[in-house]
């Protein structure tokens, strides 16, 4: 899952294949040349290697899947849309610059919604809980013991 | 579990009395992240970037070889590494730090210690096996998040060879009091069974209860390793055909819990779960197939809603019902289906529609010569997507009578383009 700006920024990757460091940075490259070269009113979906590519722009962000053979890509494009719903409902009406300079709580989403790259299929309430519950920790010990005896996980 | 929700709540503004939104910023502007970012985005030339990430990559080495660095400023410093890895450019020397951090920090800094681990590392890294001791005592922690934490990075990035230390701690936590736990222990075996399958053999019946689970969230877990291991062994699984079309009822019927509704669709990634699982075992076996027709009737009946996410759906129903033992009802719902996506002026639908006439042309010609103007329309189509689809299409629904009119208006398409089709010419001559 890539995510990058139209000027070819790259704001987000998460690989769930094992590549070397090399080849990720030459596939991340082609991938932006060939997705942001896409008109507008063109497919979502196109064809690369052996995988098959499925993308979809929001604003100034492109976010793009690479799938498998086998796998779904209307799904797909429909795995996009609810991680953007996600982010969406956390930042509060999230736009590019949100994402940019909170990344690593976008990431965090990307992984409770995602998890080896096989959506979980929970409901957008879990998702959102889990990930509100781990912020709620604050630096200092007290109130981080309070809040989650409170809640009656510790 | 409502008290707790409502002390939960009450807490919370006094918690987050810095902040407006729970997601907000928490990062003032005047972070050292934000700098950065800002500097980035205001230079204008690769080389200037260079300069300013490289100056910046030496800052944070300085700081995290530091001893007196805090582990506050650790995570400071981790994002920042991240982010300049991210960009394309080197930071290995954070590494060893990013697992300090995921060992010592308090949860939060864990957090980030953990993300930066999984995004930096990867299987064969031989930092991994230093993570293997956190990743155990996370997992007997009494904090439920930092096991939440431990379960999800071992859901990510494990090493191989450390699967049994780690194995019975994680088989533990299957029965586990919390939903959210189990479902990650299910993703985490599921992974495990990916990349060594025989360590993890002698626990399939504790999936089995997995697929009983009362929380569909756990039950929805396990259906990804179901889904493997049907794909490797079919008939080992053939029993569980029945569950499988009694969950699959179940969620068409709208018995799931609200929230696990996906603009007014019920569970639309389980559905399509459970139609591949469907798929596989009902391939080439009539008696398998024939529990499963009634199930498949209702989904294509109850996905009438036009939303992309029905049609994503439909396809793989579709699909199904082409791939397991014939019903002819079924495949003329399935063939108005594929009409319709063909037919559709969305270019994604079409697409598909395409694509799904390519799978069902060996078992029903029929049906794509009845959309053949459509398809030889769709070669004057803008897209180049749309059109080598229409290629590999035309090419397999040639047959004796229509083939005049296809090869001349491949000839004018080729005309026109003058792009390397001639190879899927070439397989057309040799096939006239």
């Amino acid at each position: 899952m890539l995510l990058f700006s139209r000027q070819g920024k790259l704001r987000l990757q998460k690989w769930y294949t094992a590549t070397a460091e090399r080849d990720k940075k030459k596939m991340v490259r082609e991938l932006m040349q060939i997705v942001l070269a896409r008109k507008p009113k063109m497919c979502s979906f196109l064809e690369w290697r052996d995988l098959k590519i499925v993308y979809k722009r929001y604003a100034s962000l492109y976010f793009c899947c690479a799938i498998e053979e086998q796998d779904n890509e209307l799904i797909t494009l429909e795995v996009i849309h609810r991680f953007v719903e996600l982010l969406d409902k956390y930042f509060g009406s999230v736009c590019e610059l949100d994402i940019i300079f909170n990344f690593e709580k976008a990431y965090f989403i990307l992984d409770e919604f995602l998890m080896g790259g096989e959506i979980q299929d929970t409901s957008k309430k879990s998702v959102l809980k889990a990930i509100e519950q781990a912020d709620l920790l604050q630096e200092e010990d007290e109130s981080p013991r309070s809040v989650l005896e409170e809640m009656g996980l510790a | 579990m409502s008290d707790v929700v409502e002390k939960t709540l009450t807490a919370l503004p006094g918690l987050l009395s810095l902040d407006s939104q729970p997601g907000s910023n928490k990062l003032s502007s005047s972070s050292k992240l934000g700098n950065l970012i800002r500097g980035i985005t205001e230079l204008t030339s690769k080389h200037e970037e260079e300069k300013l990430i490289q100056r910046e990559l030496t800052s944070i080495k300085e700081q995290v070889s530091s001893p007196n660095t805090s582990m506050r400023q650790m995570k400071e410093l981790m994002v920042r590494a991240i982010y300049c890895e991210m960009l394309g450019y080197e930071a290995s020397f954070s590494y060893i730090h990013a697992i300090k951090l995921a060992q010592q920090g308090t949860a939060r800094e864990k957090r980030v210690g953990y993300l930066a681990v999984s995004l930096f590392l990867n299987e064969s890294h031989e930092l991994l096996l230093l993570l293997v001791n956190t990743v155990l005592k996370d997992l007997q922690s009494t904090n439920l998040i930092e096991v939440c934490m431990a379960l999800t990075v071992v859901g990510q990035i494990f090493p191989k060879d450390m699967i049994p230390a780690i194995l019975p701690l994680v088989e533990e936590k299957l029965n586990h009091p919390k939903e959210i736990i189990r479902r990650k222990a299910v993703l985490a075996l599921y992974k495990f069974y990916l990349i060594a399958p025989n360590q993890v053999q002698h626990i399939h019946n504790k999936f089995r209860k997995a697929l009983c689970d009362k929380d569909p969230g756990v039950m929805t877990a396990s259906l990804h390793i179901y889904l493997q291991l049907i794909e490797e062994n079919p008939e080992g699984y053939k029993d569980l055909t029945t569950s499988f079309v009694t969950i699959l009822k179940q969620v068409v019927g709208g018995k799931l819990p609200m929230d696990f509704n996906y603009h007014s669709v019920p569970a639309p990634w389980l559905q399509i779960q459970l139609l591949r699982i469907l798929c596989l075992l009902g391939k080439n076996d009539q008696s398998t197939s024939e529990i499963m027709y009634e199930v498949l009737d209702e989904s294509l009946r109850r996905a009438e809603i036009n939303h992309n996410i029905t049609y994503a759906i439909l396809f793989e129903c579709v699909k199904c019902i082409y791939t397991i033992h014939p019903k002819s009802e079924l495949l003329e719902k399935a063939a108005k289906c594929i009409g319709n996506f063909v037919l559709s002026p969305k270019i994604n639908l079409k697409y598909l529609g395409l694509k799904a006439l390519t799978y069902v042309v060996q078992q029903d010609p029929k049906l794509a010569l009845q959309h053949q103007m459509t398809i030889i329309e769709c070669l004057d189509h803008p897209d180049l997507i749309i059109k080598r689809e229409t290629l590999e299409l035309l090419f397999r629904i040639t047959n004796a009578q229509n083939v005049t009119v296809i090869v001349d208006k491949m000839l004018e398409f080729l005309r026109i383009n003058k792009d390397d089709y001639t190879t899927i010419d070439l397989r057309m001559e040799r096939k006239l």
